[in-house]
């Protein structure tokens, strides 16, 4: 998202430092986690109708050093803005955060975040109130992440932290020098999967999409890799009839490509193969059986000949007796076969 | 919740991107721990439309022993129903509310792993979401394992009504099952369930590396600058790639052990309820023999114009065992069921992509 634009970084202190302690020049990165943009989104949503924009709170975790913070969470906070004033629900931010490290200790204070890209006198005054002393995000910097939500255009965000300005103490606390910092949208291994089905439906006009299964995700997978080798082979044919221009680093990476394909022994590959299938496929067939034979278990042990009069009550359980053997057969074929698994 | 909604049965579920999202990130952060937290949202006229969740609180024991370990666990796998955390959701619900999120509780969310959801904390969970709090509601379940191997494992659950009757009255004999015909495949109904993206978001997601670029890119000079090539598209977020990873051996691994456990269970059930038959059948006999004895002398008693002894007086001397609860043998079945279906999926997509990578290394062999 924003991970295209370069910085000249200043070499600064991050924010004011206790005296003596040899302030950190690093520049600061911000990562953000993708659920903390979408709750922001759905935040500005949910906005009052008279309302430009709207913020919150984010959380999140900061490195040892302060100078890597990670953006994990955010929540809304009530505020009124008008052309005069800003009013801030601070006994809401605070009683929300104690919520909040309630269920994830771990994620701390780390800044706040505004629906708009402008920046005017209220962020300032909101930026001194979030790294305050006490309540704020002091000695770090608070981090102020704003997020463009224009209709019609491209959503922009943009990190900043903030430098004190002013001459006189009274200028100072209702003004500061935003800079902006790097920052980039990370999603990690897990969320791929949520990600993949959120973003399957956003080309939709309804926009929604039901869950899909493993086998559908397999053949839209294969398909779009497919789709893709078509186009490089396109492309080489073109070079080889001399229609497309060459270039040898796609050549070198394309001859580095191939070369990771593994030379085994035909042999090999057959023999794994039938291992392989044989397991899967035997690990499938007994799970069936094993669910058919709960079943058939189940069915006896409320089947009407076992009714609770003592007259039936030898014959059930006699019954009972069967459906315990063949259970234990389904235990004994199981520890067989985990064995096999194992030894695959 | 309005009451002429009460009427039209919960038909789906639509859970919003957000929540998708927040869910994974809690189940991730917790795994191998059952992580559970609270589902808000508005009931639209038969579809639950599930718009913001917020995780329950951890309780925090020092993990010093695995004893303590399992009890953190089951303490955060009865998170929805402890009395701390229905204060700390109420708190919650009312702070949301002043920003405009859709302030009503519409049911709680877990985590699974390879689907081992189906247990007591779990019902016990839905049980008291559906009496206490209000009968639309759902249960979430998030399987990380799964999801970890390529598509995305959420489903919706909510117990059926002929379960709810049984569970209050908490009678799971045989005699009553038979009555209410109640199966094991009844327990749980499963809603459909679908993501559901605000305006915004969809705007968001058009803007992230999805398609290659359609036109063509200047050339690189060299190797190492097409791999540092900022135009270089990152892998698209869909379709997924991680669904061509061709691992079998951990998930047929974990879940043989799962489903041996779920057989232990069972057995462990069936003696149980064997040794019941047994001791039952051993006071009937006894029963049998005294009722017998008794006429007998009430016979020779008669004979000789005594008065007779009376021939009830079995119900005080005998006392007949308690029929175990059927229940655990309920949801051990709808387990193995479970995991039966799992292992089906699994094959289906194992087989096809192990075919696909014999064919390719040996081109021609078959």
């Amino acid at each position: 998202m924003a991970d295209k634009d370069s910085f000249l970084h200043l070499a600064r202190p991050l924010g004011p430092a206790p005296v003596g302690a040899q302030p950190s020049t690093a520049p600061l990165t911000v990562t953000i986690q993708p659920q903390a943009i979408f709750s922001i989104l759905d935040h500005s949503l949910r906005r009052p109708a008279d309302q430009d924009r709207v913020i919150g709170t984010l959380l999140g975790t900061r490195s040892e050093d302060g100078t890597e913070i990670e953006i994990r969470n955010c929540y809304a906070v009530p505020h009124t803005e008008t052309a005069e004033q800003v009013e801030v629900d601070m006994d809401y931010q605070k009683q929300m955060l104690a919520l909040h490290l309630r269920a994830n200790p771990r994620e701390v204070l780390v800044g706040w975040y505004a629906t708009s890209s402008e920046l005017n006198t209220f962020s300032a005054l909101i930026q001194n109130f979030y790294g305050q002393q006490g309540d704020g995000t002091w000695p770090h910097p608070a981090v102020h992440l704003t997020v463009s939500t224009v209709p019609g255009e491209p959503i922009d965000s943009r990190t900043y932290i903030s430098a004190p300005v002013g001459v006189t103490a009274e200028r100072a606390a209702d003004s500061c020098l935003f800079i902006p910092v790097p920052h980039e949208l990370k999603y990690g291994e897990a969320e791929r999967s949520g990600l993949e089905l959120i973003s399957s439906a956003k080309d939709r006009e309804d926009r929604s999409q039901g869950i899909i299964t493993d086998l559908e995700s397999l053949e839209r997978a294969i398909q779009h890799v497919l789709d893709m080798l078509e186009r490089v082979t396109k492309y080489v044919n073109d070079v080889l009839d001399e229609e497309a221009e060459p270039s040898s680093a796609l050549g070198q990476f394309l001859l580095n490509a191939l070369s990771l394909a593994p030379k085994v022994d035909a042999a090999d590959i057959e023999r794994d193969f039938n291992a392989h299938i044989q397991d899967v496929l035997v690990v499938s067939y007994l799970s069936n059986t094993i669910r058919t034979q709960i079943d058939l278990s189940n069915r006896l042990a409320t089947a009407a000949l076992t009714l609770g009069s003592s007259d039936a009550l030898a014959e059930g359980g006699a019954q009972r007796e069967g459906g315990g053997d063949r259970q234990k057969g389904g235990d004994r074929r199981g520890k067989g076969r985990q064995q096999r698994a194992q030894e695959a | 919740m309005a009451d002429f909604t009460k009427d039209t049965p919960l038909k789906a579920v639509q859970v919003e991107a957000l929540v998708v999202m927040k869910i994974i990130k809690h189940s991730q952060q917790t795994f191998p721990t059952v992580a559970t937290g609270s589902l808000v949202g508005l009931d639209n006229n038969g579809t639950l439309e599930i718009t913001n969740c917020f995780p329950f609180p951890t309780i925090d024991v020092p993990a010093a022993d695995s004893h303590q370990h399992d009890t953190a666990a089951n303490l955060a796998a009865a998170a929805p129903r402890a009395k701390a955390n229905v204060a700390y959701q109420n708190e919650m619900i009312k702070f949301m509310r002043e920003v405009n999120v859709d302030a009503n509780n519409v049911g709680w969310y877990t985590s699974a792993n390879m689907g081992n959801f189906v247990n007591l904390n779990t019902i016990e969970n839905q049980f008291f979401y559906q009496k206490e709090m209000n009968e639309r509601t759902v249960a979430l379940v998030h399987d990380v394992s799964r999801s970890s191997q390529g598509s995305l494992s959420l489903r919706a659950y909510r117990l059926s009504p002929a379960f709810m009757i049984a569970y209050k009255e908490n009678k799971f004999t045989t005699e009553s099952l038979q009555k209410s015909g109640l199966r094991y495949q009844d327990i749980l109904v499963e809603l459909p369930l679908t993501i559901h993206n605000s305006h915004l978001t969809t705007s968001l997601l058009h803007q992230l590396p999805s398609e290659p670029p359609k036109e063509a890119l200047s050339f690189p000079p060299n190797l190492a600058a097409l791999l540092q090539d900022p135009n270089t598209p990152q892998p698209p977020l869909f379709p997924n790639y991680d669904s061509l990873d061709l691992s079998i051996d951990p998930f047929l691994e974990k879940t043989c052990d799962l489903l041996l456990e779920s057989i232990e269970n069972h057995h462990t059930e069936l003696n149980n309820h064997q040794y019941y038959q047994r001791s039952l059948a051993r006071e009937q006999a006894k029963i049998t023999a005294w009722q017998q004895k008794r006429k007998a002398e009430n016979a020779a008693r008669a004979a000789s114009k005594q008065p007779l002894l009376p021939e009830d007086e079995w119900q005080r001397l005998f006392k007949l065992p308690q029929e175990p609860s059927r229940l655990e043998t309920l949801l051990n079945s709808r387990q193995v069921e479970q995991y039966a279906r799992q292992v089906d999926g699994f094959t289906a997509s194992v087989s096809t992509k192990m075919f696909a990578v014999k064919s390719n290394l040996l081109p021609g062999g078959e």
